[in-house]
């Protein structure tokens, strides 16, 4: 049964290397007893949320609000300092795609390497159809990624990042780099993958986007759950497929 | 031993249909009298009809190690002592792990470390276990990054966590991530003891101006503070209790001039002290930290319908006899406030008869005997009855298909290493391996010049040797920058860090395995080469592995968190090459060398080349190689535990 419950999750970010936690610090703030500093930010501040199959959350908030902070306490980056993280189901967190990428390897070992720390085995099959997804030349495989443009690094890494669907499927903003054809491509496998997860929540500044894809838009702001929305599937669904045809 | 055995079996006999509870705390009667054994004394007692009880505890007296108290089966493990409040008694954790299985059900008196070491390292997964949280640990707060991953991992074990009052749990960072499984089980007290006939204040006594306080005689109870409210009033101060404060607070008795109207009682009988209770005009307790979380006395004082004068602290002590309705509450620490809450009390009979009145049908109400035995039978049952491994599997149930993945992940890691290190290079496979020919045959003729004995036959080992320390440093020194060059993949792909420390152990492993070509061919053309001395070598090679991973683990979270290590390590390094035989053997210098025993390197390589060799392992090398792997391993265990925070460090 895949689920996510977050039960009043704070999560306090200590700030290493702002203050100093030196050993000389420490023994001589212990004798002169000076009194403690603030060494931590709350950065997800008491935040309740459950979800069951089927949901599709959207996190929208402004820069620093914990969009991402929170994406990756899911993932099981950071342990929450209280409350309670229930996470069950297979976890695919795509937060940044270049993650785990080197420039000096060819695209299809870089395609390989990427598949296996995804927990899957990399044959010729699946690469050669990840290779078909990227629409780019088949001998550019053999080329190392430190020559290829930075859409078309786009493009493979997208490629193999969505190329198995997840139970639960964690999606930080990283829609903004392609080409528009390719953009339209890959918001549509984008779908795809998101309508064969159970659990979707998406980080993004892109309403448009959240809205089309998601159930409910939860707004964070420094930490907190500012509000909740609900958003009516079938009407802003068609508004926006028309706003994207005019 | 055996017959202490028996004597504890005998009264399990004779009641077999009650579940048996093992209380596990860390000291009991006749040892000590405080708050937290009444009340394990008062669940012994209570329960009786229901449960069958026993107390594992320490000693530090000579006394019998097994003892009857109150009807209930005392074991007590000799203790050598206190060590940070906490008895140092060895052979505890042994003994409460025989004693797990024959018994229903474990209620774990908390906080007690040397408990939960047995429970974390999952011994005693059998049997229910419920913890009685009594305090979280506040005198030595330092301990707590050792002690609280111990107490969570036997929290998230417990079936139940029975806390005296709500707020405990909402001021408990540990208890919150716990809270569905917290119940709050108020303690009770048997009120007919206080019920005295002449229990009116103005029959008690006319003076109006006793005050009463009770407890051991510790820093957090804060007598000092009360003695220090009496310096300037007039009332009278009787302080009930023993510890090792008494001299400090005789003193200052006397430097106060107030040896007239404060005065110690010690310990008295429980008959006594309700008498006391009884006879005063106020109740004082004055604690200081939340290390008082309820205060039992306050709720006898009440019981025996006394007006309470207690402190402000974020634990139930001001929740269970309430500002201005049973008490007047002042902040810990006050003594002016202290002695101006008292006087106020003092100089008012009405209102002193008024909140006992109110202290009293609130202790008879709230806090009765009766829904404490069946608060705590409930919570018990409930235990005892719930299928054992359901919350536990949750979490759990994962781990080894997890850690099979991370191997799998760091393996491949490490296998595209290998494969990309020849990417680019001039040389091709194995380039390595020449370099490595290149230093052994400059480093052979060196050694040669130094020392006259016949050098070709020492090319092997001395190929082997530095075959082994590039492998060694190369993972501990790939470690130290392990987890910041994978960064991304930590954060963003949410792998677990030691994934990356286990990569440069393999990919170290690998880049050996090539190097290992180089003293291979020069054994194969300059010694008699036997196999069997290779395979007694393998062994002390398992070890040497073992060893290097492990403190690679340990360095490189320490150099992930501490950014001043790597360059420590690196010179560390330099020195320990230097200083180990490595390129030159031990025999070629005096043995005695008190640097080269202590050194643990020595001994580390010892463990294969003497086999390798054909010699014999000095049985010290190998203990000292076992001692320095156990601490290692030990290390890492924290490390590992350590380690979920690793992604706040990059």
């Amino acid at each position: 049964m895949v689920s996510i419950r977050l039960h009043n999750v704070c999560l306090d970010y200590p700030l290493y290397g702002a203050y100093d936690f030196s050993l000389k610090r420490r023994l001589l703030g212990r004798l002169i007893r000076e009194p403690g500093q603030m060494r931590t930010i709350r950065a997800i501040d008491n935040i309740t949320i459950e979800a069951e199959p089927g949901a599709r959350i959207g996190l929208a908030g402004p820069n620093g609000s914990g969009k991402s902070t929170l994406l990756r306490l899911i993932a099981g980056v950071y342990p929450p300092s209280g409350g309670r993280v229930a996470v069950h189901g297979n976890i695919v967190p795509l937060l940044g795609l270049n993650a785990g990428v080197n420039l000096d390897f060819v695209a299809q070992d870089n395609i390989a390497l990427l598949l296996r720390i995804g927990g899957r085995k990399p044959t010729r099959s699946v690469i050669d159809e990840i290779w078909a997804f990227t629409e780019l030349e088949t001998r550019m495989q053999r080329l190392p990624l430190r020559m290829f443009s930075s859409g078309m690094l786009m493009r493979v890494l997208f490629a193999t990042a969505t190329a198995f669907p997840a139970d639960i499927l964690l999606l930080d903003e990283w829609l903004s780099v392609v080409d528009e054809h390719f953009a339209e491509k890959a918001e549509m496998r984008l779908q795809n993958l998101v309508s064969q997860a159970a659990i979707v929540i998406i980080a993004s500044h892109d309403r448009p986007l959240l809205r089309r894809t998601c159930s409910t838009i939860i707004n964070l702001d420094r930490g907190r759950i500012a509000s909740t929305v609900a958003v009516e599937p079938p009407a802003t669904h068609a508004l926006e497929l028309r706003e994207k045809r005019a | 031993m055996h017959h202490t055995q028996e004597d504890l079996q005998a009264p399990l006999h004779e009641t077999a249909h009650r579940p048996s509870v093992l209380h596990i705390f860390k000291i009991y009667y006749p040892d000590l009298f405080g708050g937290t054994l009444t009340v394990i004394r008062d669940i012994c007692a209570s329960l009786k009809d229901a449960f069958a009880s026993a107390v594992l505890v320490c000693s530090q007296s000579a006394g019998p190690r097994e003892l009857v108290v109150n009807d209930v089966p005392v074991e007590r493990v000799r203790s050598f002592g206190n060590l940070f409040s906490l008895p140092t008694a060895p052979t505890y954790p042994w003994r409460l792990w025989r004693r797990i299985a024959k018994h229903d059900l474990l209620a774990l008196h908390a906080p007690f470390p040397l408990a939960d070491l047995v429970f974390a390292l999952g011994f005693g997964g059998s049997r229910p276990l419920v913890v009685h949280w009594h305090a979280d640990i506040v005198t030595h707060a330092g301990l707590r990054w050792f002690v609280q991953p111990l107490m969570r991992r036997t929290l998230r074990r417990a079936k139940a966590i029975i806390v005296s009052d709500h707020v405990l749990v909402e001021t408990t960072p540990l208890l919150r991530e716990f809270d569905h499984k917290c119940h709050v089980v108020p303690f009770g007290i048997d009120s007919s003891g206080y019920d005295w006939p002449k229990l009116e204040p103005h029959h008690v006594n006319d003076r109006g101006r006793l005050v009463l306080a009770c407890g051991r005689l510790v820093p957090y109870k804060g007598f000092d503070v009360l003695i220090r409210a009496a310096a300037s009033r007039a009332f009278e101060v009787w302080i009930i209790g023993e510890g090792n404060e008494r001299p400090r607070l005789e003193q200052l008795i006397r430097e106060l001039g107030l040896t007239d109207r404060v005065r110690l009682l010690g310990s008295v009988s429980d008959s006594e002290r309700v008498k006391l209770m009884c006879l005063c005009d106020v109740f004082v307790i004055p604690s200081v930290t939340n290390a008082e979380t309820f205060g039992l006395v306050q709720l006898e004082a009440m019981a025996a319908g006394r007006p309470v004068v207690n402190t402000a602290l974020d634990t139930a002590v001001p929740r269970v006899a309430r500002h201005g309705m049973e008490a007047i509450t002042v902040p810990p620490g006050d003594p002016e406030m202290l002695g101006y809450a008292i006087d106020t009390l003092i100089r008012d009979p009405e209102r002193r008869r008024r909140m006992g009145v109110a202290a009293r049908t609130r202790a008879l109400t709230r806090y009765s005997a009766a829904a404490f035995r069946e608060g705590m039978e409930t919570v018990y049952r409930n235990a005892v009855a719930a299928p054992s491994p359901a919350p536990a599997s949750d979490t759990e149930r994962p781990r080894p298909t997890e850690w099979m993945e991370s191997v799998r992940i760091a393996a491949a890691l490490a296998w595209s290493d290998m494969r990309h290190r020849y990417v680019r290079s001039l040389l091709g496979p194995f380039w390595m391996s020449l370099q490595m020919a290149i230093v052994v045959a400059v480093l052979g003729s060196v050694i040669g010049q130094m020392s006259n004995t016949g050098m070709l036959s020492r090319l092997p080992m001395l190929a082997l040797s530095m075959t082994a320390w590039t492998f060694l440093n190369g993972v501990v020194l790939d470690a130290t920058t392990a987890l910041q060059n994978s960064a991304s993949l930590i954060r963003d792909r949410a792998l677990p860090p030691v994934v990356f420390l286990l990569q440069c152990t393999f990919r170290q492993g690998l880049f050996a395995l090539h190097n290992a070509c180089v003293p291979l061919v020069l054994w194969l053309v300059l010694s008699p080469h036997d196999v069997s001395y290779a395979l007694a070598a393998l062994p002390g090679l398992l070890l040497f592995v073992a060893c290097t991973f492990a403190l690679s683990l340990v360095l490189g979270a320490l150099a992930t968190r501490y950014h001043d290590l790597k360059p420590i390590i690196e010179s560390t390094l330099m020195l320990a090459f230097l200083a180990s035989p490595v390129i030159w053997s031990s025999d070629m210098i005096n043995q005695r060398a008190i640097v080269l025993r202590l050194n643990p390197l020595t001994h580390l390589f010892a463990v294969w080349r003497e086999p390798l060799a054909g010699g014999h392992v000095d049985p010290a090398s190998l203990v000292y190689v076992l001692v320095t792997l156990a601490l290692l391993i030990l290390a890492s265990v924290l490390t590992l535990v350590q380690l979920r925070k690793a992604a706040f460090w990059i």
